[in-house]
């Protein structure tokens, strides 16, 4: 069978995810506040794509699996934007209480 | 197609190879995004306490040792390099490489363990293991030791995952010196891979929020 994706190609994902780890750990070393754990997430959200799309082949199968992964992810951002929403706006209310 | 692997390449259910095919890996997907939840419940967790106790979270990000887990983070992604490589290898129908590539990849795999175990040693003997032996004096010494609790859960969890993944590969490997993997029939192979894969997906989360969010102070 032919492989779905060339040795070059996993190659430059290899490189360029060690080339991100790289810039995330430098990156980690200035001051930039609550925006530091924002991009360190934000790098580590590119390299999970990267992974996800050339190591397991997730951009080469076929339209069940990618709708089947999607809906996990959008199911995740929920989950997560919901709880947050909760979070952050306590609080936000004068309510004693609140 | 010889015919001693006619039987495993093709089972009756299936109209083609490819629908197999497809088939295994929704499955192992499926799986893999259940793993998800529970890793995000973690993860959501984290960050509700994150935001509540910001600077102690800071703090106790500051104290990872950032050598260690930035090399603990090359070695994970070589490892999915070389299993990536293994798949391609019995793609192309290649036994001795997938073999080779398997053996390396479990080398790395225990390599990643033995640096997380180091790392844990070391937070035992700076008095960091929550629970047990926790220094907590100083300002905000409770809400760090609650860092170091999600940071044991979700990185021992992880640690978990890989010990059940090397598991997972010297079955493949088992399988694989069985001549059961072949250029027509490697889905065993594949879905491991795809789990291993994951295991790194969240070791590069875990990076980004335990040793890199604090790594400025």
């Amino acid at each position: 069978m032919t492989p779905a994706v060339s040795r070059r190609t996993y190659l430059f994902t290899w490189l360029t995810l060690l080339g991100l780890t790289l810039l995330t750990t430098l990156l980690g070393f200035i001051n930039m506040g609550p925006f530091s754990i924002v991009i360190a997430v934000a790098l580590a959200a590119i390299k999970a794509a990267l992974i996800a799309g050339f190591f397991m082949h997730a951009l080469f199968e076929g339209k069940l699996v990618r709708v089947a992964i999607a809906a996990g992810v959008i199911w995740f951002l929920i989950f997560v934007s919901l709880t947050l929403g909760d979070y952050i706006t306590r609080g936000w209310l004068p309510f004693p209480g609140k | 197609m010889s015919p001693e692997i006619a039987p495993l390449a093709l089972h009756e259910q299936f109209a083609n190879p490819n629908q197999q095919r497809e088939t295994a890996s929704f499955g192992m997907w499926i799986f893999i995004i259940s793993e998800m939840m529970l890793f995000g419940g973690l993860f959501v967790a984290f960050t509700v306490y994150r935001m509540y106790y910001p600077q102690a979270f800071d703090d106790g990000s500051a104290g990872m040792d950032i050598v260690l887990g930035s090399i603990n983070t090359a070695v994970l992604i070589c490892s999915s390099f070389t299993m990536a490589l293994a798949v391609y290898s019995a793609e192309v129908g290649s036994r001795k490489l997938v073999s080779a590539f398997l053996v390396l990849t479990m080398i790395i795999g225990a390599v990643f363990l033995a640096i997380k175990f180091t790392e844990y040693y070391k937070h035992f003997l700076d008095h960091k293991a929550p629970a047990v032996w926790f220094d907590s004096a100083g300002p905000g010494g409770p809400k760090i030791e609650l860092f170091y609790v999600f940071y044991f859960i979700m990185t021992g969890l992880h640690a978990l995952h890989m010990i059940v993944g090397i598991g997972l590969l010297m079955a493949t490997l088992i399988r694989n010196l069985a001549g059961q993997i072949t250029a027509a029939y490697y889905t065993p192979i594949e879905v491991a891979g795809l789990y291993w894969h994951f295991i790194d997906i969240i070791w590069v989360f875990l990076y980004g929020i335990f040793y890199i969010s604090g790594l400025h102070k």
